[in-house]
């Protein structure tokens, strides 16, 4: 047994934080009326892709580093960390679809795309309630495949060349963003650092991936809830750190309101979350790199703990900063969104730890 | 990074495992000289296990039914007996720490008074340097085991003219010694009596029963409470002690009443936040096997692990609506295994309150992990930089007020 990180999941940290150190700047968006289209999403995208990140995970046999979930986390905590704004959400979350979903062909032909930077993807789940495989038809005639309908809350929709839509029966299609029918346009999402769109389709042809059947979802929702748990777990850390060094500045009554109990009592349990959000998340990591029999219930119980403490962490690094921390023009605001919206994306924590208890019903009870 | 812990054929664990069963029912003097009471310690008292074979040895005290001395003799196993083989002398460890390791001594912490809990180096206890004895003179509270152990490590003033951090020292005490009284409290769980005050009245001990040196008291008494809050940072009920969040949920599936929506996803909440805790001990086991210096996590494990284990036994009871007023242990099916006294919601429950007050309040871990692992500013204490015994003076009662 070995809990910790190695050297090498250290020094890939390490690379990342220093690159999304220099090359991430939140100021741009901190002006009244800023939208993520401000974000230079794309610039930073082709940073992201001169670094290989693309391909990180993409198995080896598909042209990519074949890396583990664990060295994964390493760069997606850094990006969750800064709010990095880039459409790597959406390249992993297509990127798992085809493998998990994809016939070897199809691996071949677009992980390997991935891998080298020239093909962004998102991955389109769910309708406007939320529902997940809802909001698209499917017509099938032999071979041909037509989209109708509507999916929301697609993230990196804009930014992506192909578009992989999930549909019921764990059913997955691919189709091209330019295709006739395919029109994208952005939700007033309240996160600016993330473009969130909705995707309808008017008789749009499709390209099925070839695996059908239960269990495609289940595999990409828990490589998605690290996604977010490690984002939001970072973020989590990263939003302490800012409310510690504030209170530590800041002087009220003489003295620097972090001397105070109200607020060092605070910070102080939102330290020992974060650390166990942290913990969490690598369990998750180790857990799915491995198969673990208990993969997706570490996935859960990840996003369920990481993003409640995310959401707590943030409110209250805004509480720490004062009114100040309520204006537009400080970055405290898009991590308090960040938070909310990782917490609602894929599903309430709530529902997270009903497949917690569904999964102790089913594997543990006697 | 590797999350197995160390199953059933580890070669380690095994042999363990066929001690315990060519040994059924052993002694603690058996256990002692097996190296299992305190095994992270070197020879000749402990194996010099690691955290990993530790964590075995638990398990196999578990399998083998039998309690661990550190559910017994904590305090010995545990955080005093540390102090006695990092900073006794020869003498005393000799004397000390084999009766201790096998049981026949149960040792005490004679920390807490009642002018100072959270206060805790505002100890009025003194001790006076007469020939080659001191004398003891003053009062301690929510001892532990006092009515039950031999050995009691107390901690007194020796120098009032110092700050009050500045002038304690430890002592082992024979709790036999003349003068000492102990009076048990009884708590408002009303069941096995816990907690004690113990008075001392001129006792005296010899000047080789002091452990380290003169003024040495504070260092100490930082150290074993380090080393109690980590061992305190279990995921499960009464510091971890008692049954845990997957207990609870096992118990809730069999007796149907996860079924209600509301106690459901309490129930998942705490299961998570337990193995969360878990996964925090593990990490700490692992940070020491690999040799980063254990720190202050155990503080930051200890504030959670505590309200955990009241927010368990909080749900367990309240799934069981009016009928969980009744005095009665049969709260939710447990597993058969040795909880030690905490062995049913109903006890862990009503002993409860004490989780987040023992070793240290929830506020003043707080404090502790704010200003040492966060670095924020320290509290004023008034009474900080003043010599001891101008405490109690007019002046700073003002400043304090």
């Amino acid at each position: 047994m070995d809990f910790t990180l190695n050297e090498d999941h250290l020094a890939l940290r390490d690379s990342a934080t220093n690159f999304l150190n220099k090359e991430v700047d939140l100021s741009v968006l901190l002006t009244h009326e800023r939208t993520v289209k401000d974000a230079d999403y794309d610039g930073l995208w082709q940073k992201i892709v001169g670094l290989g990140w693309p391909g990180i995970v993409v198995p080896e046999e598909y042209g990519g580093l074949g890396m583990d979930y664990i060295d994964l986390i390493m760069i997606i905590g850094e990006m969750g960390r800064t709010l990095a704004p880039a459409p790597f959400f959406g390249t992993l979350a297509g990127a798992w679809a085809i493998e998990k979903a994809g016939s070897t062909a199809q691996k071949e032909d677009l992980l390997q795309r991935v891998t080298g930077g020239e093909l962004k993807l998102c991955l389109a789940l769910s309708d406007a309630n939320g529902q997940f495989g809802e909001g698209v038809s499917v017509t099938s005639e032999k071979n041909t495949h037509t989209l109708n309908g509507e999916k929301t809350f697609v993230v990196d929709a804009n930014s992506a060349d192909k578009i992989v839509v999930m549909t019921q029966g764990d059913t997955f299609f691919i189709v091209d963003k330019n295709a006739p029918g395919v029109s994208v346009s952005f939700l007033p999402w309240r996160d600016i650092t993330r473009e969130v769109c909705s995707v309808s389709f008017d008789n749009t042809r499709a390209e099925r991936l070839e695996s059908t059947g239960a269990g495609n979802w289940q595999w990409i929702k828990d490589r998605l809830y690290l996604l977010l748990a490690a984002e939001s777990a970072a973020g989590t850390a990263a939003s302490l750190a800012d409310s510690v060094e504030y209170a530590n500045e800041r002087v009220a009554f003489g003295r620097p309101i972090g001397a105070f109990q109200a607020i060092k009592h605070q910070l102080a349990e939102i330290a020992a979350q974060s650390e166990c959000a942290i913990a969490g998340v690598q369990y998750a990591a180790w857990a799915l790199s491995n198969n673990d029999e208990k993969a997706s219930l570490a996935a859960a119980m990840a996003q369920a703990y990481a993003s409640e403490v995310y959401k707590t962490a943030t409110h209250r690094n805004i509480q720490v900063y004062g009114a100040i921390g309520f204006t537009w023009e400080m970055k405290n605001h898009l991590f308090y969104k960040r938070a909310r919206a990782n917490s609602e994306l894929l599903g309430s924590a709530r529902q997270q730890r009903e497949e917690v208890i569904n999964w102790l019903e089913v594997n543990e009870a006697a | 990074m590797d999350f197995n812990l160390p199953d059933d054929s580890d070669p380690r664990r095994l042999e363990i495992r066929s001690w315990f069963e060519a040994n059924p029912n052993p002694s603690y003097k058996d256990i002692a000289d097996r190296g299992l009471s305190a095994p992270n310690w070197p020879a000749p008292w402990g194996l010099s296990a690691d955290p990993e074979l530790q964590y075995i040895i638990e398990g196999e005290f578990g399998r083998a039914g039998v309690a661990p001395p550190y559910n017994i003799n904590a305090i010995a196993v545990n955080q005093c007996g540390q102090s006695l083989l990092a900073h006794g002398t020869e003498e005393q460890r000799k004397t000390f720490l084999p009766p201790a390791l096998s049981c026949e001594h149960i040792w005490c912490m004679l920390f807490s008074e009642p002018s100072g809990g959270s206060d805790l180096a505002a100890v009025r206890t003194t001790a006076r340097l007469d020939g080659d004895h001191y004398v003891i003179n003053g009062q301690k509270i929510w001892t532990s085991a006092a009515d039950k152990a031999t050995i009691g490590i107390l901690v007194a003033r020796t120098d009032s003219s110092k700050t009050k951090h500045k002038g304690l020292s430890q002592f082992i005490l024979d709790m036999n010694t003349p003068g000492v009284t102990v009076r048990p409290i009884y708590d408002m769980s009303g069941e096995e009596n816990e907690y004690n005050e113990v008075f001392f009245d001129d006792v005296r001990i010899p000047v080789d029963r002091l452990l380290g040196k003169e003024g040495d008291g504070w260092r100490l008494v930082m150290e074993q409470l380090q080393t109690e809050r980590s061992a305190m940072t279990k995921p499960g009920a009464v510091w971890g002690m008692g049954p845990t969040a997957r207990e609870m949920v096992t118990g809730l599936i069999e007796t149907g009443r996860i079924k209600d929506p509301l106690v459901r996803d309490e129930a998942a909440e705490l299961y998570i936040e337990g193995e969360m805790l878990r996964l925090l001990v593990f990490r700490n086991m692992s940070n020491r096997i690999n040799g980063t210096p254990a720190g202050l996590e155990g503080n930051l494990g200890k504030m959670i692990a505590s309200p955990h284990g009241q927010k368990l036994s909080d749900l367990a009871k309240r799934s069981q609506g009016a009928a969980g007023l009744l005095v009665n242990p049969d709260v939710l099916p447990l597993p058969d295994k040795h909880y030690g006294l905490f062995s049913n919601w109903d006890y862990a429950f009503w002993f409860g309150p004490a989780s987040t007050l023992g070793v240290g309040t929830q506020e003043i871990l707080k404090n502790t992990v704010a200003e040492h692992v966060l670095g924020l500013p320290r509290d004023i204490d008034p009474t900080a930089r003043v010599p001891f015994e101008d405490i109690n003076k007019s002046k700073l009662k003002a400043v304090s007020q």
